[in-house]
């Protein structure tokens, strides 16, 4: 589905954000892209849905190499949520916004209004859909820039810092999405400084550190191993630490914490 | 007498809007530290914009109710006063910033400059916050170019630098990475102690490291006040935020039976570790 080659990026001559960072990811796949402020984030972000092109190397989304490909066509591949919703929010009704993707795909209209239907409803908006986007709360307006990417059922979704300013509410919400895309076959990156979110969510971690790739497994593989993690400038989540100290097997969610604990205690309990 | 003093506060945003504050009633002595916790669009902003006299403004008056600051409606106050009085750091830094000063330290003598001090007592002040809030290589830096982080510092020490009787943050470590957010949260916990605090935010981290008293919001009314553990237990506590993921996993243990039923549930790793230990001795 995503295809990153030898990839390497600068903005200015001789100052490389990125140099060499290869890696693929299939359908399925829940990918969070992780590393201190300035690693290359979001400029690994932005050579994927085509809006910077590869200085060195290159990217292939659905097929298309992206810097032979007009962005309006590589964003029918792969939608982005941006870091703001601001960013990417300039109609004046909710649902206005999230038609705007459907209308310029070759579909029919009524095709274009069960997806609109679809994805205002999967995000708790079909009764905000008359209102101002910017007269909705900071998570709401999120869901917005969530919608109007749905709408157009892409093949691969970037989501940069989705749950930032959500409470536990809309995170859930944003898991359960994350979810079901995964279900359909949907490749999904999330940039995310949220540790808990990224052991809970993610099939796989790709760390960046000084424009390169410093990890790639699972998040178990990951949040275990001290060097990854202060290479990327993460903290392994709180669970999983005290499962260490515990010398409980490493748990990444409440779930299977819980779960080691009481396996042990039944243990306790029939050694005494 | 209370330093603020709200009474049954209804409020909306217009006479056709939603009320976004539904009675709201809570006293702040001076030198509390205070959390106001609530989900996305519980009225947290606007009630710290009450507490702090940004609110009301013409046109933006009290439904009914009404708060007081030292025994005075808010506007009976003059601007000058109440900035001494209380200081608000909101969520969007970048807004914040005067637009008059060219470097990061014109921007934080800014509001000191404005109250006609000595220049020696605004040297002296300054002095204070830029150590505090790590601000000394920052100085000369046009504010527009600081980091989302950088500025939010910024803001902070152009509060501090008035030396206010109370500092209202509005999710101050919303825009943080994890290490920068902890740096800020130890700095925080720095402060004098007679300064009163006022944290809203929807995160626990923050709170716990700075409350003793948690004041729980929701659809605009005060579902719960008290310390911590008492707000951590209740019910919407866990809707609202999620709990810390110790405490998630301690009532999943309970609720298979292998936790005393009726222990407070541990909110921090230390306290999973005491029981555990505790547990392993008794076996």
């Amino acid at each position: 589905m995503l295809e990153v080659q030898g990839v390497g990026f600068h903005y200015v001559p001789g100052v490389e954000v990125l140099r060499k960072v290869s890696f693929s990811a299939a359908a399925g796949d829940i990918v969070a892209l992780v590393g201190r402020n300035g690693a290359g984030k979001s400029t690994l972000l932005r050579l994927l849905n085509g809006l910077l092109k590869p200085t060195r190397g290159t990217v292939t989304i659905d097929g298309n190499v992206t810097a032979e490909t007009p962005v309006h066509l590589i964003s029918r591949s792969i939608g982005t949520v941006f870091q703001s919703p601001e960013q990417q929010i300039f109609n004046a009704t909710v649902r206005d916004e999230v038609m705007f993707g459907p209308r310029n795909l070759p579909i029919t209209s009524g095709e274009r209004e069960t997806r609109v239907q679809e994805a205002l409803e999967r995000t708790g908006l079909t009764s905000q859909s008359a209102v101002h986007p910017l007269d909705l709360d900071q998570a709401r307006r999120r869901f917005v820039a969530l919608a109007s990417v749905l709408a157009t059922r892409p093949p691969a979704l970037l989501l940069d810092e989705p749950q930032r300013g959500l409470d536990a509410r809309g995170r859930l919400l944003l898991e359960q999405i994350v979810l079901e895309e995964q279900a359909k076959g949907c490749c999904v990156v999330i940039v995310c400084h949220d540790m808990e979110f990224v052991a809970r969510l993610a099939t796989r971690v790709i760390a960046l550190s000084e424009g390169e790739i410093s990890a790639d497994c699972h998040p178990a593989e990951f949040f275990v191993n001290a060097k990854l993690t202060a290479g990327a400038s993460v903290e392994a989540p709180d669970i999983l630490r005290l499962s260490q100290e515990l010398g409980l097997p490493p748990c990444l969610t409440p779930a299977s914490f819980a779960a080691a604990w009481v396996a042990q205690s039944i243990e306790l309990a029939n050694r005494t | 007498m209370a330093l603020i003093d709200i009474d049954n506060l209804v409020f909306s945003y217009g006479p056709k809007a939603p009320r976004v504050l539904d009675g709201v009633s809570l006293s702040i002595e001076s030198g509390e530290r205070i959390a106001i916790m609530g989900g996305n669009g519980s009225g947290k902003t606007t009630l710290a914009q009450w507490i702090a006299g940004w609110l009301p403004r013409p046109g933006m008056e009290a439904t009914t109710g009404h708060v007081r600051a030292k025994g005075r409606p808010w506007q009976d106050w003059s601007a000058l006063d109440r900035a001494q009085t209380v200081q608000f750091v909101g969520q969007i830094p970048m807004q914040q910033l005067s637009g008059f000063a060219f470097t990061v330290f014109d921007e934080m003598v800014f509001g000191p400059g404005n109250l006609g001090l000595e220049p020696d007592e605004i040297r002296r002040r300054a002095e204070t916050v830029i150590d505090l809030c790590n601000m000394r290589h920052l100085l000369d830096r046009d504010p527009f170019t600081l980091s989302g982080g950088e500025q939010q510092r910024l803001s902070i020490a152009s509060a501090l630098i008035m030396q206010p009787e109370a500092l209202v943050l509005d999710e101050p470590t919303g825009n943080f990475d994890p290490e920068s957010r902890d740096a800020l949260l130890g700095q925080i916990a720095l402060l004098p102690r007679d300064l009163t605090i006022l944290l809203c935010d929807m995160a626990l981290k923050p709170a716990l490291a700075i409350a003793d008293r948690f004041v729980l919001l929701d659809e605009g009314r005060i579902i719960a006040d008290g310390a911590p553990y008492e707000i951590l237990d209740h019910p919407l506590t866990a809707e609202i935020f999620g709990l810390p993921a110790v405490m998630e996993a301690a009532g999943l243990i309970r609720d298979a039976g292998h936790w005393p039923a009726n222990a407070r549930l541990p909110m921090t790793p230390s306290a999973v570790v005491e029981h555990f230990v505790r547990r392993v001795h008794d076996a």
